[in-house]
């Protein structure tokens, strides 16, 4: 046998592949008893062909069965839209909770009207107290005269009114 | 009804998939990722894929994804040459029940594409031509005149082995 003969390659082949009908397969044999060639590739072929039956389509492993059947888990997850993916909805779920967390911690605020109010004690206390100087301006007046009254009550006054001032200066 | 359609195409595909994936990458993790590549892509493909088709389809996609890696992988077949049967954990491990399976295990592995690709999908997953003609996008005459080529080149090898 030609060793490039490709026509007994295809009949060798079909021979393996079950495709060789029964007159082929007799004119297989008469030509591979007249030819050593042949026979010797026939019987090749037949030893190949056994080999190939202890071949076995091989088991997946349990891992990648495992990762094969979580595919539709994880496409259906990734294929949800951003907000709604299981990081999104706890990061989603903790915005409340910061908000209740931030409400409680943070320090009273007053109202206008509570604004108002200690404006209105405030500006009665300085008045009070101006009062006062001036009724203290008096008695000492009457007691030891003008020069001593500015020393003591003068300078009260003065601390009264300056205090006065830098409130409401503050409060605008 | 899809997850359903799904699982069962795992069953019956997965076992051959991983197997071509094995014999072409020689390298059970890079063969596990490929495998799962094509079975992602299948899920995502589903409702495109003629079920009539589907295996071809998958085994096309699986040997596309091997090919790509290894084109990644420039310096493959040196480096693993001799690693195929010896590897602890791939499919070539105890998949054989001889001697000489082993030994054709690793003269498979030896093949260059598309022989063996060829030879894979044909002997060893028993495909038929025609789907391996479909996979390999030749004509049914060449998918025949390469594995002839193939086999002989089996052959001569396995009788240099076994005189």
């Amino acid at each position: 046998m030609n060793e490039h003969d490709e026509k007994w390659e295809r009949e060798i082949n079909a021979l393996l592949d079950g495709e060789l009908g029964e007159g082929g397969m007799e004119r297989l044999k008469r030509e591979a008893a007249a030819d050593r060639d042949l026979a010797r590739a026939i019987i090749e072929a037949q030893q190949l062909q056994q080999a190939m039956d202890t071949i076995r389509v091989d088991k997946a492993p349990a891992r990648l069965r495992k990762r094969l059947r979580a595919i539709p888990r994880q496409e259906r997850t990734s294929r949800l839209p951003g907000l709604w993916r299981p990081q999104w909805a706890a990061a989603l779920a903790a915005v409340p909770l910061i908000i209740i967390a931030l409400t409680l911690v943070q320090p009273d605020k007053p109202s206008a009207r509570d604004v108002a109010k200690a404006r209105r004690d405030l500006a009665l206390a300085f008045a009070y107290l101006d009062r006062a100087g001036h009724f203290t301006a008096r008695e000492v007046r009457s007691e030891v005269g003008n020069t001593l009254t500015d020393a003591v009550a003068g300078a009260v006054l003065r601390d009264i009114k300056s205090q006065y001032q830098s409130a409401k200066e503050t409060k605008a | 009804m899809v997850s359903k359609r799904y699982r069962q195409w795992v069953k019956d595909y997965q076992d051959q998939a991983w197997t071509l994936a094995r014999y072409l990458l020689k390298d059970a993790q890079e063969a596990e990722d490929a495998t799962q590549d094509a079975f992602i892509k299948l899920w995502r493909h589903q409702e495109t894929i003629d079920p009539e088709r589907v295996r071809p389809w998958l085994m096309k996609v699986v040997r596309n994804g091997c090919l790509d890696r290894l084109r990644r992988r420039r310096d493959h077949v040196e480096l693993h040459e001799t690693q195929v049967g010896a590897d602890d954990q791939g499919p070539l491990e105890g998949s054989a029940s001889s001697e000489l399976g082993r030994w054709l295990q690793g003269a498979i592995g030896r093949l260059k594409e598309p022989y063996r690709s060829l030879v894979v999908l044909r002997d060893v997953n028993q495909h038929s031509y025609e789907e391996v003609a479909g996979m390999l996008e030749l004509s049914l005459s060449q998918v025949k005149v390469y594995l002839h080529r193939a086999r002989k080149e089996l052959r001569e090898q396995l009788s240099e082995v076994r005189p």
